[in-house]
């Protein structure tokens, strides 16, 4: 499956470099894919509190973490929930721990090496601005 | 005030008057015809309706699209899947790019989302689907609507969000 970078408007005018990015859809949550920076250095899979409850994902008295991301200290929520992403052809769930943080100051969630790498063979190209995954057995 | 009579009424009506009765509103998903407003996207009839408070069977959408655009406002007509797609602007399946179309598709990409910094939104291709303050409300209008977004996310409204996540 194959994901072209995405670009961003700056806030100042003028266009952020583009990212590499998958679109994740939560199981509960399939109309709504939640886009994750890929970001291969990272432990966990993280993403904002606030989509736990869209999804129906239970978070009380979970297994919680605090850490600090950019300066801002947040807490992280361990749940265990399905995961599917697709190209519109191609499409392939999995079931992965993702942690949930508030505050998550970020826009898109984060892609990491648990609930993400560990899944998939990923091929990042860059210079062409996609990067191509291919699900592990 | 330009005054103009819509299905037998006459109303009082100009530009500001539209843009301060579509404050709070979400824009329905485009079928065909659309009107620019605010650098958004609206259904023209469910404009004309907001404003006047008729009901949408009431006025055609011609009748609407022509009352808007008496008032400034720009009006087009979307593309349909077939043409987008023979526009190379696919819906969920980026093709085996190059690095010029890949390029080309970013530059279109960021200037449709450069009105909704600061907020969340549902992109399918390079159409912005909904822009809400909140994924709640985004994830309610997809559901309210049967549409199925390609992706969700917060655009930047500060570089801050994202340096933070991956330094550059």
């Amino acid at each position: 499956m194959r994901f072209a970078f995405r670009a961003l408007p700056a806030a100042g005018g003028g266009t952020l470099t583009p990212r590499p990015v998958i679109d994740i859809a939560l199981e509960g949550l399939p109309d709504a894919p939640m886009e994750c920076l890929l970001d291969t250095g990272a432990l966990r899979t993280r993403m904002s509190a606030e989509l736990a409850p869209l999804a129906g994902i239970e978070l009380s008295g979970a297994l919680t973490e605090e850490f600090y991301i950019g300066g801002l200290k947040t807490a992280g929520v361990l749940a265990r929930v399905g995961l599917t992403v697709t190209d519109g052809t191609d499409e392939f769930s999995w079931d992965a721990p993702v942690w949930f943080c508030d505050p998550w100051p970020h826009p898109f969630g984060w892609a990491g090496l648990e609930g993400f790498l560990h899944y998939f063979l990923v091929t990042i190209r860059a210079y062409d601005g996609y990067l191509d995954i291919e699900p592990q057995p | 005030m330009p005054t103009m009579t819509v299905s037998g009424h006459q109303y009082d009506l100009d530009s500001r008057s539209v843009e301060a009765a579509l404050q709070g509103a979400l824009p329905e998903p485009i079928q065909e015809h659309f009107v620019v407003i605010n650098g958004r996207r609206w259904p023209p009839k469910q404009v004309l309706a907001l404003v006047t408070g008729l009901d949408r069977a009431d006025f055609t959408t011609h009748q609407a699209r022509r009352a808007l655009t008496r008032l400034g406002f720009t009006a087009a007509r979307a593309a349909s899947p077939r043409e987008r797609h023979r526009a190379g602007s696919p819906a969920a399946a980026p093709p085996r790019p190059a690095v010029s179309s890949t390029a080309e598709r970013s530059e279109s990409s960021v200037e449709a989302l450069r009105p909704f910094i600061g907020l969340w939104v549902a992109v399918r291709g390079d159409e912005v689907l909904v822009a809400a303050p909140s994924a709640k409300e985004v994830v309610a209008w997809l559901a309210q609507h049967r549409q199925r977004a390609q992706s969700m996310f917060r655009v930047l409204d500060s570089e801050q969000a994202i340096n933070g996540a991956a330094p550059q």
